[in-house]
């Protein structure tokens, strides 16, 4: 949809805000502009700091963002940064996140403004990861890292303040999730003992790139399974659940694969494709598990892809094996993580350029 | 065409594209789960109330 700004386009006006920083942090809040938490003031030496580390020009317009379809400038990129904490340098990877999110087919619109659950999941590989510090190890999906926590409080702030995705206005959330405050990791590459994700989709290993992916919440898999076999079985048992969107729209479900897991997989002689196939297979729902009403709009969603469905038909989560992604990440430890998806959603990866 | 948990979001979106006065037809929430002849149910109704505000317009 092309849509033309109901306001012109040219540079963020400045603001007179307070000097007291109480009444600064109050300032925000009162105008909806936080995430609820404060916000570092986006000051124009602040913001000039951040747009100095992009080649783009501050009015150029990334996209328009649904549901509000704000235009995402690369200077209200970058004010959304500061506010959330980001270093200067983070900014191109918000950029691509942008361009990534509003691509057709991760369907921004039923992302922001769905009664689900949604997060943005944003997954950093190549060499950019290292060169800002982004976590793919140890707690990599918890607190502690900047570039962690700023960069996926960033695109929250910009999917709102941008995109005017407001809780309880157009963001209807029933409840929403933790993961809509921030949520963004590294691929574990160097613990990795496949084809990193941006490889698998097309990219070169020497490349950087930010991977989008709309996340219905995580489920820690916690296994001491010694054999493949055996944790390919439990992985699988654990993404078949009846009230999975997957299951009735023909989804794309996601497993942060922990590195000890991986090197299990690996040691049988498991690729990543294979390992896909494996967990479809296995990960088949009996359709008369899901509630009569959810059955029924899976017979409707899906009965052109797979036929007649009945109590009996064994769903597919996805419409293949290549439906399932795969990210390795985290440090030492027996677990492993189960994304769900939004189901209608597919992920989305942009290269990050300077 | 909204259903009713969706209205506040149809008026925002008509807003923030320029057509702040934009009727909407409403229906009643859930959509996604209804079977096809609720669907064709609520259409008969819908039609009805497009039908009126099309004709104020």
């Amino acid at each position: 949809m092309s849509v033309v700004p109901a306001v012109p386009l040219s540079r963020a006006a400045l603001v007179e805000a307070p000097d007291d920083l109480d009444e600064l942090i109050e300032f925000f809040h009162a105008r909806r502009w936080s995430d609820g938490l404060p916000v570092v003031p986006p000051t124009r030496e602040r913001v000039e700091r951040m747009l100095s580390c992009t080649s783009r020009k501050p009015d150029e317009v990334v996209a328009n963002m649904a549901p509000g379809f704000g235009a995402a400038t690369i200077e209200r990129i970058a004010i959304n940064a500061v506010m959330a904490g980001c270093r200067a340098d983070y900014l191109p990877v918000l950029i691509a996140a942008v361009q990534a999110m509003t691509a057709k087919e991760f369907n921004l619109q039923g992302i922001q403004a769905t009664t689900n659950p949604v997060a943005v999941w944003l997954v950093i590989n190549g060499p950019i990861a290292e060169q800002l510090g982004v976590n793919g190890g140890m707690n990599c999906l918890g607190q502690g890292t900047v570039a962690n926590a700023t960069l996926g409080r960033a695109l929250r702030l910009i999917l709102q303040n941008v995109g005017g995705a407001l809780p309880g206005e157009m963001d209807r959330a029933t409840q929403g999730m933790p993961g809509k405050f921030s949520f963004c990791c590294a691929e574990n590459e160097a613990q990795s003992p496949w084809e990193a994700l941006h490889v698998e989709r097309g990219f070169r290993r020497d490349q950087s790139t930010v991977t989008v992916i709309g996340a219905a919440g995580t489920h820690n898999m916690n296994t001491h399974a010694e054999n493949a076999d055996d944790l390919i079985r439990v992985i699988a048992d654990t993404m078949a659940f009846p009230t999975s969107n997957d299951y009735w729209i023909n989804g794309e479900p996601w497993i942060v694969i922990g590195p000890q897991h991986a090197e299990i997989l690996h040691a049988r002689g498991l690729s990543k494709a294979d390992v896909k196939r494996r967990l479809w297979e296995e990960s088949k729902l009996s359709a008369g598990r899901m509630a009569k009403i959810e059955l029924a709009r899976t017979q409707i969603a899906r009965s052109e892809e797979l036929g007649q469905i009945t109590a009996d038909t064994l769903l597919p989560i996805s419409g293949g094996p290549e439906g399932i992604g795969i990210v390795v990440a985290g440090g030492p430890g027996t677990h492993s993580v189960y994304v769900a998806s939004f189901g209608d959603t597919r992920a989305v990866t942009r290269e990050v350029k300077q | 065409m909204v259903s009713n948990v969706f209205v506040g979001l149809g008026k925002a979106q008509a807003r923030a594209l320029g057509h702040p006065g934009l009727p909407l037809a409403v229906i009643p929430h859930p959509f996604g789960s209804r079977t096809r002849d609720e669907v064709r149910a609520l259409a008969e109704k819908c039609v009805v109330e497009i039908v009126k505000l099309a004709a104020a317009k």
